[in-house]
């Protein structure tokens, strides 16, 4: 069956009343736990999933695909107004969506990111339909030493991404990298730094961490200053986005787009590398890079595009090979085993109507998000009315529930609590927390292939630059260093020249 | 008003006693309340779903509410440490899946050991299987076995966890055979399927379940070797033991029913009665998948006798690590 077919029997599917009605509660309840912090699109599914066992495969696939790239939209409102992301590839976006908030833009980074998830959403839906089949072999070409070669280049990105001093950014994710050695070791089992608690034997959970680091880091800070304080201090001062800004953040849609579906096909940490390396791609292109951190719209348009493209190409690996890429497929894996439907290499010409009405639904899942999201922006920024007081203690209350709600485990509400303390020290002290709590997922993926690597290929780590892909992305890292250092040589013997008359020109516009 | 309601509940609490004979004791009404069935892995995953079919049937049976609850964690611990932490009353139970839940307290101090559980019933047993990608050039078992003695770093066999049955039982056959295998462990049998279709490790020893099938039907994968003592109706592959491997048959994932050490007896054997009438009820069997529903319904002792059994079995692997 030709595309065209495929993609005419899938929109016949999709725009099926019953369908329309499940795609539209799909991304509604998407978009509702993508904003409550803490609750995710992993918990949800894993509680609704039974509730699925009962209709068609399809209309099953739709609703929880529905959710998962929802939340996605939703993740992003918390992330921009309370700082709280809610999943790993929300976490860049407070960078900029924060301080974009704080500045009294929180509509346009709202507007814009919902703009950049539909184009993002669009165009990795195209591509899932024309492009399936032959990503589906780089998806499997990827091994423990390409996973390797992956986190290096991420840990590098985490680094670049402060806004303060390099050191304190290193020192950061160093923490980070330490922090995900806690748990049983991946290879030999071994539990390590679990002070005999079974709670720690899988290591802390990410969304805890990220939660209390963030948060409930920014939470206290924010009550440390007086109670009328609002939780974004300017006013509202416009809720679209601005034709200039739409300008800015075009290149930022489109390159967010590729790079969110090329990565998302990967099973594994997909979502949070589109997410940092567009954030990092989006600061590198950039002629002024200290605007990055202070609230550039590209810092928000970026990734939100890319973790949004990602979500949809993550369907690629279990639509075609029957290999989900993450946790919510894997529970979308297990409700079409229900069913009893196997996802796999035959199901595009088993069950048609599954492969293409996906596809078609993800389409019009897309369009619904986007008349959803848009106006709803007028109606969250008014969320930052609220007094910081009220709104902090309702967060606070949200957050600890939605976490309980992962696990269904009380320690980890500890770690957020613990955390949020670390990471109101960390403010008062001028350490960001996004590159400690990438570094912290980055690691866990580093340690397990590397030392999977090492087991393959005997303890050579020859194999490192002798494999093509590996060895591709170990020499975009070299080569990031090398122009890294070199531009800064350049920019510091630039800055010495200009140095004599600066202060002068700053004293005239006095 | 009152008076009525005093005979009432007069009459109902000698009914009661006369349908129990032996006292006020609670048990005797058992089930009275709802029972909270624990899942030690996340939803939507095996275990879970053949708790869910499981819990429809016990629902029916026993007029009572079944709530599953997903405790994932720490291979199965976090759950079984809530269970063996609340009441043996028979209102709380968790799914336990061997040989794992064996293999968490040998290879680690989790605060329990099989004494603390009061096994009810097996309700599926999946076999596992030794699995290489089409490309692979080995053909049968001995080829690979061959290779492997060869060159002792050539065959890697990936399996889905660190401490798992399939991890263990790989390393007896290093041990056992003297063939040099290099456990490569990964997160789930999904990731083993990936870098099996990218050719990055050798072989992969996993489960026979439902997520295999489609891999093995499009002819992606075959198996090389069964862990069972029979072959198996549904898997076109000999056994481990057929190919000279006799103690290779220790890796059926077993999921069973088990509740706290000190519960009452008369509800243990109420439990087993209503999991063997489940293991023959039609619809309950599909919910589980036909395959894996064992032939003869195995209780309570069956199932003790199986923890015993594989804990002496692996007691070696774990201790060597």
């Amino acid at each position: 069956m030709g595309v065209l077919d495929g993609i005419t029997q899938g929109f016949a599917v999709a725009l099926d009343p019953v369908n329309i009605l499940y795609v539209f509660l799909g991304v509604l309840i998407g978009t509702v736990i993508g904003v409550l912090p803490g609750l995710g699109p992993t918990a949800t599914i894993a509680l609704l999933l039974p509730l699925t066992y009962e209709i068609e495969p399809h209309t099953a696939v739709i609703l929880l695909a529905g959710i998962y790239y929802g939340s996605m939209y939703g993740g992003t409102i918390t992330s921009v107004l309370l700082r709280l992301p809610g999943e790993a590839a929300s976490v860049v976006t407070t960078f900029d969506g924060y301080e974009m908030a704080k500045q009294g833009r929180a509509g346009p980074a709202l507007g814009v990111a919902a703009i950049g998830s539909f184009v993002g959403g669009v165009l990795a839906v195209v591509g899932l339909a024309l492009l399936a089949p032959p990503l589906a072999a780089l998806a499997v070409s990827f091994g423990p030493p390409e996973y390797v070669a992956l986190a290096v280049l991420g840990i590098l990105l985490v680094t670049y991404l402060g806004t303060g001093s390099a050191l304190k950014s290193l020192a950061m994710a160093a923490l980070g990298l330490l922090l995900a050695t806690v748990g049983q070791d991946p290879i030999a089992g071994t539990t390590r730094f679990t002070f005999g608690q079974v709670a720690l034997f899988d290591g802390l959970d990410f969304v805890a961490v990220a939660m209390g680091l963030f948060g409930v880091g920014e939470i206290l800070h924010s009550l440390e200053r007086t109670e009328k304080v609002q939780a974004v201090t300017s006013r509202i001062r416009n809720i679209w986005p601005s034709r200039a800004d739409l300008r800015e953040s075009a290149g930022a849609i489109g390159r967010g787009s590729v790079l969110g579906f090329l990565i998302g096909v990967l099973p594994g940490g997909g979502g949070v590398v589109s997410s940092l390396a567009s954030y990092a791609l989006e600061k590198r292109r950039a002629k002024d890079p200290s605007r990055f951190g202070r609230g550039a719209i590209e810092g928000v348009a970026g990734p939100e595009t890319a973790n949004n493209a990602s979500s949809t190409s993550a369907f690629i690996p279990l639509l075609t090979l029957g290999i989900p890429a993450n946790v919510v497929l894997a529970l979308i894996f297990g409700a079409l085993l229900v069913q009893g439907v196997t996802p796999g290499p035959q199901l595009i010409d088993q069950h048609p109507e599954i492969f293409w009405g996906v596809i078609a639904s993800m389409f019009v899942g897309n369009l619904m998000l986007l008349a959803l999201n848009i106006p709803l922006v007028g109606v969250f920024v008014q969320i930052l009315r609220v007094r910081a007081g009220i709104l902090a203690a309702f967060a606070l209350l949200v957050t600890m529930a939605g976490v309980f709600s992962i696990n269904n485990d009380a320690t980890d509400m500890w770690v957020v609590l613990a955390f949020g303390l670390l990471g109101w020290l960390m403010k008062k002290t001028g350490f960001e927390p996004g590159p400690l709590v990438l570094a912290f997922v980055l690691g866990e993926i580093l340690e397990r292939a590397f030392r999977q690597t090492m087991l393959i290929s005997g303890g050579s780590l020859g194999v490192f630059v002798t494999r093509p892909i590996s060895g591709g992305i170990l020499a975009v890292t070299v080569l990031i260093v090398v122009i890294s250092i070199v531009t800064a040589r350049r920019r510091a013997g630039v800055l010495h020249r200009h140095d004599v008359p600066e202060p002068a020109s700053v004293e005239g516009d006095r | 008003m009152n008076r009525f309601r005093l005979i009432a509940a007069a009459a109902a609490a000698l009914l009661l006693a006369a349908c129990g004979g032996q006292g006020s004791e609670e048990p005797e009404a058992y089930p009275s309340d709802q029972i909270r069935l624990i899942v030690p892995y996340t939803a939507g995953g095996p275990t879970d779903i053949a708790a869910r079919s499981l819990g429809t049937f016990m629902e029916r049976s026993l007029g009572q509410t079944v709530v599953v609850e997903n405790m994932p964690g720490a291979s199965g611990s976090t759950a079984y440490q809530e269970l063996l932490s609340s009441e043996p009353d028979g209102y709380t139970l968790s799914m336990s899946a061997l040989p794992t839940a064996v293999l968490n307290y040998l290879t680690n101090d989790v605060g329990y050991t099989r004494d603390d559980f009061a096994p009810v019933g097996v309700i599926t047993q999946v076999p596992s299987a030794l699995v290489v990608p089409a490309a692979s050039p080995h053909t049968d078992l001995a080829g690979l076995v061959a290779a492997a003695r060869s060159d002792p770093a050539l065959v890697s066999v990936g399996t889905p966890g660190a401490t798992n049955t399939h991890a263990a039982e790989t390393r007896r056959i290093t041990q056992l055979y003297d063939v040099p295998l290099t456990v490569v462990p990964f997160n789930g049998a999904q990731e083993v399927f990936a870098a099996l279709l990218g050719g990055n490790v050798t072989a992969g020893f996993v489960n026979a379940s439902q997520d295999l099938m489609p891999l093995l039907e499009s002819g992606q994968m075959r198996v090389l070797a069964v862990g069972t003592e029979e072959r198996l109706p549904y898997v076109d592959a000999p056994t481990f033991a057929e190919q000279g491997f006799p103690e290779i048959t220790q890796s059926t994932t077993t999921f069973g029913v088990v509740a706290p050490a000190g519960t009452p007896e008369p509800v243990i054997a109420k439990l087993e009665e209503t999991m063997r009438a489940a293991s023959a009820d039609p619809d309950t069997r599909r919910g589980l998948d036909e395959r894996y529903v064992p032939e003869q319904f195995l209780g309570g002792a069956d199932l003790a006798a199986l923890f015993t059994e594989t804990e002496q079995t692996f007691q070696e692997v774990a201790r060597g690590g």
